[in-house]
């Protein structure tokens, strides 16, 4: 499964963005990520969770791909449902992990 | 109870609930719960809260700091007293204003939201700092710039009401960065040769290849780093961001209108704040519709330039000056 995820907007300004398969991934991460997927129900989540443009807040766009199945959702901020947030955090550590 | 009375009683009713409500505890923290009635608190004076999210995301967050309580040892707190302190009083001391809202508004702000979280913004009510997440970025009290930035969104919702897209969004987010250097410069008292003109300077994590996020006497300079890329502040109009990201380039065209603040101040000289800010602030106030484009703002501030200052003034073609060398007239 491969995941790639954008993260927009925010006072920075500065997008950040990570594709990350479970194929490359250490053996624990890539367990991590799939149940992260499901508990979410990625799948099954609406294209756009759309909310008012407000100053500041944070944009995500995030593609899950998996076998012949793909899949993207556009959540702002403030419309996050609590199963996604998860998902989120794990991604923003795998930026924040990355190398310099 | 005594929010269905103030909402539904009789005027008399009304007064007694509103004394209760005002003279209790309870309302501390909880303006939301009595709707859309603004109460002012004694004109004039200054009532900040701070609260502890304590890394959670339930707002307010525990009260840890009120008006007139002594330091706390957590630097973030007093950072946002002091940020939002410094932001009240330049736009009381130099423009008259009456806080947020121009009645009186308390000033409430939350630290420690979420985990590692690299963000601030003004929730329609409130101002939030995030801890950062370390790597990339500090804490967000850490720059007095970033404080008056996010209560300066405030400020633009209960006036000009600048919709948060495209220009009117560049046009939000670009006052937005004028006051919060603003607060910085007259915190620092600083003349306009000596100000940095950078916005959240200490917010770069040490290992990031940058000054700051943004800069507004050379945009698109702030910053050219592996993680975070390179700053896309165009300062010329020719070279707007057209898209649709970022809510049509909100923080990317911003650029370009902060550096026609620049340019006027640079020319006219001095504090920044007095004469050049107070063109802003009256355009900001009285002069914008929600709406409102780059080619609007600019004759706008000319039109209160030339009101204030004389329409053959130095500090009027100054102003006509900076929007013209920015592409926009």
């Amino acid at each position: 499964m491969q995941v790639s995820f954008t993260r927009t907007g925010g006072f920075t300004g500065i997008p950040l963005n990570i594709t990350v398969d479970t194929r490359s991934l250490p053996f624990d991460r890539a367990n991590q990520l799939r149940h992260l997927v499901e508990r979410a129900s990625f799948f099954d989540l609406p294209a756009a969770l759309p909310a008012p443009a407000l100053p500041d807040r944070f944009q995500y766009e995030i593609t899950a791909q998996k076998g012949d199945r793909q899949h993207t959702v556009t959540v702002s901020e403030a419309t996050i449902p609590a199963t996604l947030k998860p998902l989120i955090d794990w991604l923003m550590e795998e930026v924040r992990g990355r190398g310099r | 109870m005594l929010d269905h009375i103030i909402r539904h009683g009789d005027e008399e009713n009304y007064n007694w609930a509103l004394e209760t409500l005002k003279a209790s505890e309870q309302f501390r923290g909880r303006r939301k719960a009595i709707g859309n009635i603004s109460f002012a608190v004694s004109p004039g004076q200054m009532k900040r809260a701070i609260y502890d999210a304590k890394n959670g995301t339930s707002l307010p967050g525990v009260l840890v700091r009120e008006e007139g309580d002594p330091p706390s040892e957590d630097e973030a707190v007093n950072e946002a007293y002091d940020g939002s302190g410094a932001t009240y009083d330049l736009f009381r001391d130099m423009y008259g204003r009456n806080s947020i809202d121009d009645r009186g508004l308390r000033l409430d702000s939350t630290v420690h939201y979420d985990v590692g979280y690299d963000n601030a913004f003004w929730n329609g009510d409130q101002m939030i700092y995030g801890d950062g997440g370390g790597r990339l970025f500090n804490r967000f009290t850490v720059s007095i710039d970033v404080i008056g930035h996010e209560l300066t969104h405030g400020i633009i919702q209960y006036d000009a009401g600048l919709i948060y897209r495209d220009e009117s969004g560049a046009l939000n987010e670009s006052f937005s960065d004028v006051f919060g250097t603003l607060v910085k410069q007259r915190s620092l008292n600083q003349t306009v040769d000596q100000a940095d003109w950078l916005i959240g300077a200490e917010i770069l994590a040490q290992d990031v290849q940058g000054v700051a996020l943004r800069s507004l006497k050379a945009p698109g300079t702030a910053y050219n780093d592996p993680v975070l890329g390179k700053d896309p502040q165009p300062k010329h109009y020719s070279r707007r961001y057209q898209g649709t990201a970022n809510d049509g380039g909100v923080h990317i065209n911003s650029g370009i209108a902060n550096h026609a603040f620049y340019l006027a101040a640079m020319a006219i000289g001095g504090y920044a704040w007095e004469k050049t800010g107070k063109i802003w602030y009256l355009t900001l106030r009285d002069g914008l519709r929600p709406r409102a484009s780059f080619k609007q703002a600019a004759e706008s501030t000319i039109f209160v330039a030339g009101s204030l200052y004389g329409q053959d003034s130095n500090e009027r073609k100054a102003v006509q000056s900076a929007w013209q060398q920015v592409g926009v007239i």
